[in-house]
């Protein structure tokens, strides 16, 4: 960055106080500016419609729900670890828990897509009403970010394991690190929202 | 207390919070009192994942302050929304 532009921009912090690099945080606060739109919509239905939002999360599985939101809490937690072991030079055991991340990150997907079939053979689609319709707009949202979230983090482990991550150098790891977490920030706003908040 | 002590105990906090949530889900007849606790279970789960798993809170003071914000305008909305749905209506009616 030129003096100038540094200058310009002087508001923001030194790289180095930002965990990651600040390409990623645009990306994360891009998309949580995305799902914050959605949530309004959410709200704005919510207050036309009270009768239709008050019944439509008690037709969802509250099991499945659930199951998820454990399970990317999990995957979160096998993240952060995976950069403390990282810190800690342990790059077999980076690996591995980055895989328990992934792991955790395809299961959510295989739930999702039998909550879906639940869901069809109840009779539940996008043309329902507006609560599914809004239930099917971000919860598939979210689903795709799991689903190129996951093919990230092996991209990760890819080069984990072929040493171009070191103790001392490992942005990319941090970056997805990050980008997984606002992954989870998202369904943890996602769960209440329309499975238990009536 | 270890860091990684730390995460493992906020992990298991978090999977509590989440439980307390379902079962709260399946409470017949929800009112002011579950949204409320509704709310303060996501702040919680917000923060804990902004500060801690983030790391925001010994780095970034603008962008743990961003990403907070997030965590006290969410569960205000629940609140709000749910306490003055006409209100919110008439103001979003084109």
């Amino acid at each position: 960055m030129t003096v100038i532009a540094r200058q310009a921009f002087h508001f923001l912090p030194k790289a180095r106080e930002i965990p990651g690099s600040i390409a990623i945080w645009a990306a994360i606060l891009a998309e949580m500016t995305e799902f914050a739109i959605m949530f309004i919509v959410y709200f704005v239905a919510r207050v036309h419609n009270p009768e239709l939002f008050y019944d439509g999360p008690t037709r969802l599985s509250t099991s499945a729900g659930t199951a998820n939101t454990l399970i990317m809490l999990t995957s979160s937690f096998f993240v952060v670890r995976a950069v403390m072991a990282m810190r800690e030079n342990e790059l077999k055991q980076c690996s591995q828990w980055l895989w328990g991340a992934v792991f955790c990150g395809v299961l959510y997907l295989v739930i999702k897509y039998f909550e879906y079939q639940w869901n069809t053979a109840q009779g539940l689609n996008t043309e329902t009403n507006i609560f599914y319709g809004v239930y099917y707009y971000v919860t598939f949202n979210h689903f795709l970010h799991v689903g190129w979230g996951s093919a990230a983090i092996v991209w990760v482990i890819y080069r984990v394991n072929t040493g171009i991550y070191t103790k001392d150098d490992h942005e990319g790891l941090i970056n997805i690190a990050l980008y997984w977490h606002m992954i989870d920030l998202a369904w943890i706003t996602i769960f209440p929202l329309l499975y238990v908040i009536r | 207390m270890t860091q990684i002590k730390i995460i493992n105990y906020l992990w298991l906090l978090l999977i509590a919070l989440t439980l307390f949530s379902a079962y709260m889900a399946e409470q017949s007849n929800p009112g002011i009192k579950s949204i409320v606790i509704m709310a303060l279970v996501l702040a919680i789960k917000g923060r804990i994942i902004v500060d801690h798993f983030m790391e925001l809170k010994r780095s970034h003071k603008f962008l743990r302050t961003l990403m907070q914000v997030y965590f006290y305008v969410i569960p205000a909305l629940i609140l709000v929304v749910y306490l003055f749905p006409t209100h919110i209506a008439k103001w979003t009616t084109l």
